[in-house]
């Protein structure tokens, strides 16, 4: 079975250029995938899901449901997403009498939950074909000391996410390592950006964020990487905001691993939309040869 | 046809096994001890001292060491382990496999002259790889038997067919390369099964820091760094700087009763911490200690009021709450992120050392040695004891004891040891 | 006064009775990254201890700690050594301060109210769809709405939200 695209919202409505490097990277080594039409917000793990548990199984089973429709499975660009619609699968796969529930619900727009299709984050599937991604590099990022944000929603809970060490992440380095690139150690690496605590209280998630800058910076990085947009929006869009109000220079280019993977296997900057990152990613694109 | 022998074999040569050996040799039963290593004494033996008391560990064991290598009804067996079992109770067959020493029993004397013109340096497994070895070695100053063991996965005559100093050098002419692995066979009438534990590997929990992190020991490799024959010579230095720690915590409770890790209790822990905080107070006085615990444990006679001397006497601060988290500043000095429940504060705290108490762990080769014996292991991989009769396996004739069926502390052990002790002479006593 | 309410307790433990393991070790507390931020005034230890003591006022009402703080990053979850399913219970205890009509942070109605609106907690805007186009990125279709809306009605999700603004 081959995989159709789940978009998400933040990353079409946001941050198309992040779409356009996944979608590039995938043609590039060769994984098909397709697009699925009508999805509607996964729901966001870390707000609308939180109001009603119901609604929020409700509104996964239906995108779940578009994907057993079209025969495919997820290939999802987001971890908020990939935790939000693994989670919906976990529960009613394993709780008959949910699923019944919710299957009630649903008939009154003509679905029916199976549970015949899997999900997995983009990065999972670009792990998988590391050995490809390595035969196709044509300028390795030699020298290139990149700080890599697993983040929480690609990691755990691990026994939903059923994937990468919880604690100990490994794939996100051995993806920026398969590329010719420097995955640096730092000491808050597990730690979470604070991205979804801005929706309650803005001067904690600045914190957060700080304390991991502040972490990459001591450890020497040049760059951040990550796989989710939330996480993405806080580094290139708030490092100005920490300076502003503390001082700092932070001044970290961020980029998506799908992003970094292209670069690496030649594929133009033009196609990937580099200049629409809040934080100039030029002085990066220099080191690559 | 079935005789009843009279013998009892004992695998395993640490506290327990050295202890039920005693009993069961004064009693007049021969005694087959079975050591995997060159030279019994077990985890007591890398221990610096030992709680309650306080007591120099190795002072205490010594003795029946040597006890136990003189004792006329015990036969050792080291470098040995065990390959078979066949036969029943009273008429056990059991096959050891005996790894060649390299070194002639009866003539090395212990003098050291090899170890000195040895060439190679290997990581010393009995300091927790603190220190640097040579390739013929013994396992540590008091070991007994009190002979050389050449280790053939890193000598040069073995690895690159060169060398051979040592043989030159012995004055004893010990030295047999010609040694060869063999195979006995021994006739027992019961088996004691007394192998003790390994240490959980706190690197499984990254959030810890340990192995990333030069000043975040285990609690069994602070006992070496402040053991007076340990690679400090008893002067406590930090790994990273060897600067003398000031401020020590000690951290409870590392993958014990932890349902990801060892569910169950380590049971030591809570007394061991305590006695290590105290022995590094008298080292130096200036030296303050903080235990993060989750409940304090101090269920043994007297164990409650060593816990209380620790707070008056030696300054130790005990505080509530596990910690999850330990970041390291530009100095190396581990950051303590942790409630104090107490007060519902989670605040972080800089020590110089810190050391984590990990949980005690079944053997890693337990479930092949149950196999071997046809006994039963635990839901922790520990050997199956009867409930209500704890020295009791699950075959009859054969007998645990000490940590090999559950964590236990030393002088629970040595009670242990006697009982299953009792046991195995009951059969073999019996007509 | 704080009361204890013995259904309130029972309703967060549901049928997985993970909370019921808790040990109150303050594992959670220490490995959360909100707690270290603001000293334990948000602590995750203290909100399962209040739900195991069913404090339902002081979690509802006071929301003391403010459970809307957790970032979600699971590490509790991840490294409880009881497998207490701290999340899990959080959630529980916004489903009902939402359905309370208690406040509880503007963004996350915003996002509802988005959801139901356009399919979308970020909607199609018009330089997005232009930028799309730049970079050569092909059309997103979007949910029926009406389709959407039919289903959210079956699970009353504007109605659980309108409650709250009837108590306003």
């Amino acid at each position: 079975m081959s995989y159709n695209y789940f978009l998400g919202c933040v990353i079409p409505g946001r941050l198309p250029f992040l779409e356009a490097s996944a979608r590039r990277t995938f043609e590039k080594i060769g994984i098909k995938v397709g697009d699925q039409a009508k999805c509607s917000c996964c729901p966001d793990p870390t707000g609308a899901a939180q109001l009603d548990h119901e609604t929020f199984l409700a509104l996964g089973a239906r995108n779940l449901c578009l994907f057993e429709e079209s025969n495919n499975n997820i290939l999802s660009l987001c971890s908020g997403c990939t935790e939000s619609l693994k989670m919906v699968k976990h529960i009613l796969d394993n709780d008959d009498e949910k699923k019944n529930e919710i299957n009630l619900k649903l008939k009154v727009i003509g679905k029916t939950y199976k549970g015949d299709i899997y999900i997995k984050h983009f990065a999972e599937v670009l792990h998988e074909n590391m050995e490809k991604i390595k035969e196709k590099v044509e300028k390795p990022l030699k020298d290139l000391k990149v700080a890599g944000h697993p983040g929480c929603h690609y990691l755990r809970p691990s026994e939903i996410i059923n994937w990468d060490d919880p604690l100990n992440p490994k794939t996100l380095d051995e993806l920026i390592e398969a590329i010719g690139a420097d995955p640096i150690e730092y000491d808050m690496k597990n730690d979470c950006c604070g991205n979804p605590v801005e929706k309650s209280d803005k001067e904690i998630s600045l914190s957060m964020l700080e304390s991991k800058l502040k972490s990459m910076k001591e450890a020497g990085a040049d760059c951040i990487v990550c796989v989710c947009p939330a996480c993405y929006q806080q580094f290139d869009f708030n490092q100005r905001e920490i300076n502003k109000n503390k001082n700092t220079d932070y001044n970290f280019p961020v980029f998506y691993i799908t992003e970094l993977i292209a670069l690496a296997l030649g594929i133009k900057t033009e196609d990937l939309g580099l200049n629409f990152h809040r934080i100039k990613v030029n002085e990066i694109l220099q080191k690559i040869p | 046809m079935s005789k009843n022998l009279k013998r009892v074999m004992v695998i395993g040569g640490g506290i327990a096994g050295i202890q039920a050996s005693l009993d069961l040799a004064e009693r007049g039963i021969k005694v087959e001890l079975i050591e995997k290593n060159a030279c019994i004494g077990g985890r007591m033996a890398q221990l610096d001292k030992t709680f309650p008391t306080n007591d120099c560990s190795i002072c205490i064991l010594a003795p029946k060491l040597a006890e136990c290598s003189r004792h006329p009804n015990i036969t050792l067996h080291t470098l040995s382990e065990v390959k078979n079992l066949s036969g029943q109770p009273r008429n056990f067959n059991v096959k050891i496999f005996k790894k060649a020493r390299y070194v002639k029993e009866d003539e090395c004397i212990n003098c050291g002259l090899c170890i000195e013109k040895c060439p190679m340096r290997v990581d010393d497994e009995f300091d927790m790889k603190l220190r640097k070895r040579r390739a013929i070695y013994i396992d540590y100053v008091q070991g007994v038997p009190s002979i050389m063991r050449i280790d053939r996965k890193n000598c040069l005559l073995f690895t690159k067919d060169a060398c051979r100093i040592c043989e030159k050098v012995c004055e004893r002419e010990a030295i047999d390369f010609d040694q060869k692995d063999e195979e006995l066979e021994l006739n027992v009438g019961s088996i004691i099964v007394a192998t003790g534990y390994d240490i959980f590997d706190p690197k499984t929990l990254g959030s810890l820091g340990y192995g990333r992190y030069p000043n975040v020991v285990t609690a069994l490799e602070f006992e070496r760094l402040i053991c007076a024959s340990g690679p400090l010579d008893g002067h406590l230095k930090r790994p990273s700087d060897k600067n003398d720690p000031k401020k020590l915590a000690f951290i409870n409770c590392v993958g014990s009763r932890d349902i990801k890790n060892n569910p169950y209790c380590s049971s030591c822990c809570c007394m061991y911490t305590t006695k290590e905080a105290m022995i590094a107070y008298e080292h130096d006085n200036e030296i303050d200690t903080s235990i993060f615990y989750i409940d304090l444990r101090a269920a043994g006679k007297g164990f409650r009021e060593y816990i209380q001397r620790g707070c008056d006497d030696y300054a130790i601060k005990y505080i509530k709450g596990k910690v999850a988290k330990i970041l390291e500043d530009d100095q190396k000095n581990p950051l303590i992120v942790y409630e104090d429940i107490t007060t519902s504060q989670v605040k972080q705290l800089k020590f110089d050392l810190v050391i984590l108490a990990t949980s005690m762990i079944p053997k890693k080769d337990a479930g092949n040695l149950a196999k071997i014996l046809g006994i039963k292991i635990n839901d922790f991989n520990f050997f199956k004891a009867n409930s209500y009769q704890p020295q009791i396996s699950s075959k009859e004739g054969i007998f645990l004891c000490g940590a090999c069926r559950e964590p236990m502390d030393i002088p629970s052990s040595v009670v242990d040891a006697s009982g299953a002790a009792a046991k195995a002479a009951e059969i073999v006593m019996r007509g | 006064m704080q009361m204890v309410d013995f259904e309130f307790r029972k309703e967060l433990i549901k049928d997985d009775f993970s909370l019921n393991y808790c040990y109150q070790c303050g594992t959670c507390s220490s490995s959360c990254p909100v707690a270290f931020i603001t000293n334990g005034e948000y602590n995750p230890r203290k909100i399962i201890e209040q739900s195991l003591l069913g404090l339902k006022d002081l979690l509802l009402k006071d929301q003391k700690p403010n459970v809307w703080l957790c970032c979600t990053c699971q590490m509790c979850v991840e490294e409880c050594p009881q497998n207490v399913f701290l999340t899990e219970i959080f959630e529980r205890i916004k489903n009902k301060i939402v359905l309370l009509g208690e406040p509880y942070p503007e963004t996350f109605k915003m996002q509802a109210k988005s959801i139901i609106e356009n399919g979308l907690a970020i909607p199609l805007t018009q330089p997005i769809i232009r930028r799309r186009d730049q970079l050569g990125l092909p059309n997103v279709e979007s949910a029926d709405i009406s389709e959407l809306k039919k289903l959210l009605d079956a699970t009353d999700f504007e109605k659980k939200i309108k409650i709250l603004e009837e108590s306003k």
